[in-house]
């Protein structure tokens, strides 16, 4: 190799020939450091936004930012329609109450059917196999017990807990089957049936959207609806990974790989809840007794890739939170879910043997069973 | 006796091209490592989003009230000892308050009544989403 030695330049030219490579050197050195941080910069779009009455947070991964955006912001739309029509109790205007507030109210009146959309005949009906299959735990027909506890408002404050009409609520026994749906006309045969889709449409949503964004050829997303996650391929080179909230502290308390396909949920009693002379008094209803389950701090749900991911994702964490200790394992088979985690009241984990394969825990001293 | 300065000048002035290339490359690997390999999950910065904006981002190496305008009032949060936490809401539940010091990486605070998040942000964030 010959480098150029300038020998047969004047001296004078040279020393500025040499300042001139160095200067080179120096300018293709920067552009080098440029380069690597602008490769260093992943292709990940992340959007956060108040809708759904809950926080949603989208990241969308090997998209161009501009598209990113504009699929999230179609999301974030789908989500608003969706929950102006399923709100179980606040009307869309003061004289246009939402689908489900007008469904309701026909079911109050009596048995004359009313015209519902495709989309909500199907929903019900779907919710319907759910609940049956839940053995009536998971029962969104409870709307008029959850009113009384005062967990259909924005804000949760302490109620006055009256014994006799949680009674009388609970003799009336609403139940999804009481509901007749035929061509796309929904009456119910008791009065007392209320629709709070609560438990349900966050799951949907979330089918909803990884249908959409599977449709626009995205390949790689996370979303994640008021704590509820599905997630589509991966995150780069590395799977999604997902954080598990600690009931009782401000962290996550594991972590886990979410892979292509699959779905979290978590019921916790740390969301939504009053306090009453000391008494946590928390939104997820025993619908057997009409009162707030006591027994459990979280329950967390792992689901594998099937037609209603999302939905069972919401839908099955409910009535593992609701049986007792000894009957959840049994809860959670019924739905065919083997990866499961409970933290019951005294903060004891219990979690099934395919779960603790794939959870990382933060806290390293962290004490847990194992269910077989 | 050696008299470095003097060598190091002429040291400077006897490198060729392709020395300097090497001396560049090596620049380059060195800073290519330490951006690779130098990350902790140290948080250290606390990202204030309000609504579906950052509203703002401060380094927790600070003593400092932030007050911030959302929806229903305006909510304090308190910058102290590398840790963050809203000191002060409008909302009725103070879920938020309630949440108290935030201090490692990937730690989030939000009142969802006044549209409000805190979210700690170190070298390395533990996951991409969390799950409640």
């Amino acid at each position: 190799m010959i480098y150029p030695r300038f020998h047969y330049i004047p001296s004078r030219l040279r020393s500025r020939l040499r300042l001139l490579t160095t200067l080179l050197l120096l300018a293709l050195l920067g552009l080098a450091i440029f380069g690597l941080n602008a490769y260093n910069k992943e292709p990940l779009y992340h959007s956060q936004s108040y809708v759904f009455g809950t926080l949603v947070d989208i990241s969308i991964y090997g998209e161009p930012d501009e598209r990113a955006r504009l699929l999230s912001n179609q999301i974030l739309q789908d989500f608003q329609s969706l929950h102006h029509q399923l709100h179980a109790w606040k009307p869309i205007s003061e004289n246009q109450p939402s689908e489900l507030g007008a469904l309701n109210h026909a079911f109050s009146q009596g048995k004359t059917p009313v015209s519902i959309s495709p989309q909500l005949a199907e929903m019900l009906t779907d919710a319907t196999n759910f609940s049956v299959k839940s053995h009536g735990l998971f029962n969104p027909a409870i709307g008029h017990l959850i009113s009384t506890w005062g967990f259909q408002r924005d804000e949760f404050s302490v109620v006055n807990i009256d014994d006799d009409k949680i009674k009388a609520l609970v003799k009336n026994k609403p139940s999804m089957t009481d509901i007749v749906i035929k061509n796309n006309k929904a009456y119910s045969n008791n009065v007392s049936v209320k629709l709070d889709l609560g438990g349900y449409a966050k799951g949907y949503a979330l089918d909803m959207a990884a249908d959409y964004l599977r449709k626009q050829q995205v390949k790689n997303a996370l979303i994640n609806i008021g704590g509820n996650i599905i997630a589509l391929g991966q995150h780069g080179k590395k799977p999604w990974r997902v954080g598990i909230q600690h009931p009782r502290q401000p962290s996550a308390i594991a972590t886990l790989d979410l892979p292509d396909g699959w779905a979290i949920g978590t019921s916790g009693d740390y969301q939504r809840y009053f306090t009453q002379n000391g008494k946590r008094y928390c939104h997820i209803i025993d619908p057997r007794t009409g009162y707030p389950v006591e027994h459990t701090q979280a329950v967390t749900v792992l689901i594998s890739p099937q037609t209603h991911t999302g939905v069972l994702s919401d839908v099955a964490s409910k009535p593992i939170f609701i049986e007792t200790a000894e009957n959840k394992a049994q809860a959670a088979a019924t739905f065919g879910v083997k990866n499961w985690m409970v933290i019951d009241q005294k903060s004891n984990i219990l979690v099934s043997k395919a779960m603790a394969q794939k959870l990382h825990w933060l806290d390293t001293n962290v004490k847990f069973a194992t269910q077989p | 006796m050696l008299n470095l300065p003097h060598n190091l000048k002429h040291a400077i002035k006897t490198l060729r091209l392709g020395d300097w290339l090497i001396v560049a490359g090596s620049i380059i690997v060195i800073i290519y490592l330490f951006q690779t390999l130098w990350s902790s999950e140290h948080a250290t910065k606390v990202q204030i989003r309000l609504g579906d904006k950052i509203y703002a981002t401060y380094t927790l190496n600070q003593q400092r009230d932030v007050h911030v305008h959302g929806p229903i009032g305006t909510a304090v949060i308190n910058i102290a000892q590398g840790r963050a936490r809203f000191s002060k809401s409008p909302c009725h539940n103070q879920y938020c308050v309630h949440q108290g010091w935030l201090t490692r990486a990937g730690q989030a605070a939000i009142c969802l009544p006044n549209q409000i998040s805190l979210e700690l942000i170190g070298e390395n964030k533990p996951y991409d989403s969390l799950n409640y």
